[in-house]
C-alpha cells in the first residue's frame, strides 16, 4: 500500500506542479478547474484511496465498507459541488459567482460538457458497484439510493440555480 | 446442516439472480441514463428558447429599426455651443467676449495660480507628460506617493489613494466594496458619478428622499424587519449609505450628525462624496466632517474630486488603511487606468501647500458665497436652491412654464442676457435620459475667491435684471 501511495504522491506532484503559477485568463478559475489535466484521474485515485483506507479497518464487513465509500463520496461531492457557493478567488464579476454552487459555475453553466458527464456518471458507477458488493441488501439499497439521489438531482439542468424547499437558499460569506 | 450452508454460499456467489426486481429496474434505468448522457449534446442554458421558428419569424417581422441618428431640433444645446478661448480662469473669453467667470468650479482660484503653474512646469521638465502605465504596472512616481501622503495628512486619515480621473473616483470606489446582493441606501439627488458607480456595483439600491432622514430611517427599519425574516442572508449582506457632502445637483449639505446616528443604530457603512465640499467647508478646508466637527474616522470612506478646489485633474479617496488598501487591487479606475500625469500630481501638491499656508482662504470664500447668496434672494419668479455657504448653488424657476424645454429656453435667455453684459453663467447640464431622478432645470452659479465684491454685486444685480427682463 505504501508503494502505491508513494506513486500516487509522485503523480500528484508531477501533475499539479505544472498547474501552479501557470498564467490563465479565466475571470473565475472555478469554471475550468474540472477540466485541468489529470483531475479526473486524481479524483478516481482519491475515491480508490478512501476505499482502501476503509477496507483496512478490520471490524467493517465488505458491504459496510462499500456503502461507507459510496455515502462518504456522495456527501463530499454534495458539499463541494452543490452546497458551497462562490469562489476562493477574487473575481471581477461583482459577486455573480457568490450565488452559484461550484457545479453551476462549471464551464460557465454550459450543460452536458464532458466534465459534467464524468461527474454525473461517476457516482452512478460507484452506486452500481456498491449495489453489487452489498449483495442487493434492502437496507444498504435505501441508504445508497438516497445518497445517490442527493448528488444526482442537483445535477439536472432543470435544477440549475433552483433551490428546492429553500435548501441552501442563502448567500454564502 | 453443512449442505445447507454450502447451498447458501453457492447462492450467494450467484446473488445477482436473487437481486430484488426493484433494484434491477433502478439499475437498468441508471445504465440507460448513462447511455443517454453520453450522447447528450452540450448547450447553454440561456440559449434555449421556447419560441417556435414561426414565432421567431413573426418577432423579426414586427421589429422596427430606429434611425442611427435620431432627428434633432436645430435648437438642441449640443448644436448651439459657446466657444471659449483661453483658460477658464477668473476672466473667461466666451464667443470672443471677455466675461467674469461664474461657471467653473475653480473655487479657490488655483487654476491660474503662478506657483501651481511653476510646480507643474518643473515636474513636466523632470518627468515628461505621461506615465505610460497604471499605478501597479510601472506607473507609480514619487510624486504620486507624496501626493497620497499629503492628502492623507491634510484629511487626517491613515491613507489616501489617487485616481487619474475625478469622475471615476467614486464610480470605482463604490463597486470595489458593494457587490451583487449588497444593499445601498442612496440620496435621490446623488450626482451622476455616484449613479454610475452604483450601476457598476449591481447592488440592490434603495433611494431616500433628498436629505430626508425620516425617509432613510423608514427604509432602514423596513430592512431590519426583512433581515429578521432571513437572518442568514442578512449576515452576509453588506450595507452602505452613500451621500454627498455638498450636493452637486442641489447645493445642499448632508445632515452628517443624523446620518452617523443612523449608521451606528442600524450598522451601515457611510461613503461620503466630497467633490464640492473638499477645500471649501471647514476651518482648514477639510470638508463636511470638519464643518460639523465630526471625527473623520466615523466615516468609512471619503471620496473627492481634485478638479474643483485643487484645480488639478483626478480624484482621491481617503480613510483607514484597512479600507483604502482594498482599492489598490479592486478599484477598477485605479488598476486599469494609466496613472495621473506627474505634473498634475505636483500641481495638486502645490495647491495643497497653498491651502495649508492660507487657511483664511476658506473663510473668504464663505463670505463671498454668503454675499451673493443674500443678494440673490427675493427675485420674483426665481428661487435660490442651496446652502448660503455653498460655492456652487442653483437658481431655479419658482413656477415651471409648462415644459422642461421651455424652462430651459427661458433660463438660457437669462444666461445670454448676463453673458452679453460680461457675466459668464451656465445651466446645470444633465444627460436627461440617464439621470435616475432628473433635477429641474437651473442656472448654476459658481463663486470663486477671485471674484471681487464689486463683481459679485454686479453679477447679482445683473441676474436680477435679467430675470425681470425675461420673466415679466
Amino acid at each position: 500500500v505504501a508503494d502505491v501511495m508513494l506513486s500516487f504522491t509522485t503523480f500528484f506532484f508531477l501533475h499539479f506542479r505544472m498547474q501552479v503559477g501557470v498564467a490563465h485568463s479565466e475571470v473565475n478559475p472555478n469554471t475550468r478547474v474540472m477540466n485541468s489535466r489529470g483531475i479526473w484521474l486524481a479524483y478516481m485515485i482519491l475515491v480508490g484511496l478512501l476505499h482502501v483506507v476503509l477496507l483496512s479497518i478490520p471490524v467493517l464487513s465488505v458491504s459496510v465498507v462499500w456503502t461507507l465509500t459510496n455515502v462518504i463520496h456522495n456527501l463530499v461531492m454534495y458539499l463541494f459541488l452543490h452546497t458551497v457557493k462562490g469562489t476562493p478567488f477574487e473575481t471581477p464579476d461583482q459577486g455573480k459567482a457568490r450565488l452559484l454552487t461550484h457545479w453551476e459555475q462549471m464551464d460557465y453553466g454550459v450543460q452536458f460538457t464532458s466534465s459534467r458527464k464524468f461527474l454525473t456518471i461517476s457516482p452512478i458507477v460507484l452506486y452500481l458497484l456498491t449495489s453489487f458488493y452489498t449483495k442487493y441488501d434492502p437496507v444498504h439499497f435505501i441508504i445508497n439510493t438516497a445518497s445517490l439521489l442527493s448528488v444526482l438531482i442537483p445535477k439536472l439542468p432543470q435544477f440549475h440555480g433552483v433551490r428546492i424547499f429553500g435548501i441552501n437558499n442563502f448567500y454564502p460569506v | 446442516l453443512r449442505t445447507f450452508s454450502d447451498l447458501n454460499t453457492m447462492l450467494e456467489t450467484q446473488f445477482l439472480f436473487l437481486a430484488p426486481a426493484y433494484h434491477l429496474i433502478l439499475e437498468g434505468i441508471l445504465i440507460l441514463w448513462i447511455v443517454r448522457l453520453l450522447f447528450s449534446k452540450t448547450y447553454k442554458l440561456q440559449e434555449r428558447s421556447d419560441l417556435t421558428e414561426k414565432e421567431k419569424e413573426e418577432l423579426i417581422e414586427e421589429w422596427q429599426p430606429e434611425p442611427l441618428v435620431p432627428p434633432v431640433s436645430k435648437e438642441h444645446p449640443a448644436l448651439n455651443y459657446n466657444i471659449v478661448s483661453g483658460p477658464p480662469n477668473h476672466k473667461i473669453v466666451v464667443n470672443g467676449k471677455e466675461c467674469i467667470n461664474f461657471a467653473s468650479f475653480n473655487f479657490l482660484g488655483l487654476l491660474a495660480n503662478e506657483r501651481v503653474k511653476n510646480a507643474a512646469l518643473t515636474s513636466l521638465r523632470k518627468y515628461g507628460v505621461g506615465t505610460c502605465g497604471p499605478r501597479g504596472f510601472y506607473g507609480t512616481f514619487d510624486v504620486h506617493l507624496e501626493l497620497e501622503d499629503r492628502l492623507a495628512k491634510f484629511m487626517r486619515t491613515e491613507e489616501a489613494i489617487i485616481y487619474s480621473y475625478g469622475f471615476a473616483t467614486i464610480a470605482s470606489a463604490i463597486p470595489a466594496y458593494s457587490k451583487r446582493g449588497d444593499l445601498v441606501f442612496v440620496d435621490e439627488s446623488a450626482c451622476f458619478a455616484i449613479q454610475k458607480g452604483l450601476q457598476a456595483s449591481r447592488s440592490n439600491l434603495k433611494y431616500f428622499k433628498h436629505n430626508d432622514m425620516a425617509d432613510l430611517e423608514r427604509l432602514l427599519k423596513e430592512q431590519e424587519a426583512e433581515d429578521q425574516k432571513n437572518p442568514r442572508k442578512a449576515r452576509v449582506t453588506r450595507r452602505f449609505i452613500i451621500v454627498e457632502g455638498l450636493y452637486m445637483n442641489t447645493g445642499n449639505i448632508c445632515p452628517l450628525p443624523e446620518l452617523l446616528k443612523l449608521k451606528y443604530k442600524y450598522k451601515v457603512r457611510i461613503f461620503l462624496e466630497e467633490s464640492l465640499s473638499f477645500g471649501v467647508l471647514g476651518e482648514h478646508g477639510q470638508g463636511v466632517t470638519e464643518h460639523f466637527g465630526i471625527n473623520i474616522d466615523d466615516i468609512d470612506l471619503i471620496s473627492a474630486n481634485m478638479e474643483n478646489s485643487l484645480a488639478s485633474v483626478g480624484g482621491f479617496c481617503c480613510g483607514r488603511s484597512f479600507v483604502i488598501d482594498h482599492q489598490r487591487l479592486s478599484g477598477q479606475g485605479y488598476c486599469f487606468s494609466a496613472s495621473l500625469p506627474p505634473m498634475l500630481a505636483s500641481a495638486a501638491i502645490e495647491a495643497l501647500n497653498i491651502m495649508e499656508e492660507n487657511p483664511d482662504i476658506f473663510s473668504v470664500l464663505r463670505e463671498k458665497c454668503q454675499r451673493i447668496h443674500n443678494m440673490l434672494q427675493g427675485i420674483s419668479g426665481m428661487k435660490v436652491v442651496g446652502e448660503s455657504f455653498s460655492p456652487a448653488f442653483h437658481l431655479q424657476l419658482e413656477k415651471s412654464t409648462g415644459s422642461r424645454e421651455s424652462d430651459v429656453k427661458l433660463l438660457q435667455a437669462i444666461i445670454d442676457y448676463c453673458t452679453d453684459r460680461q457675466i459668464a453663467l451656465t445651466q446645470a447640464r444633465y444627460l436627461d435620459k440617464d439621470e435616475k431622478f432628473l433635477p429641474p432645470p437651473s442656472i448654476r452659479v459658481v463663486v470663486s475667491v477671485e471674484q471681487t465684491e464689486e463683481e459679485l454685486d454686479k453679477a447679482a444685480a445683473l441676474i436680477k435684471e435679467a430675470a425681470q427682463h425675461n420673466l415679466h
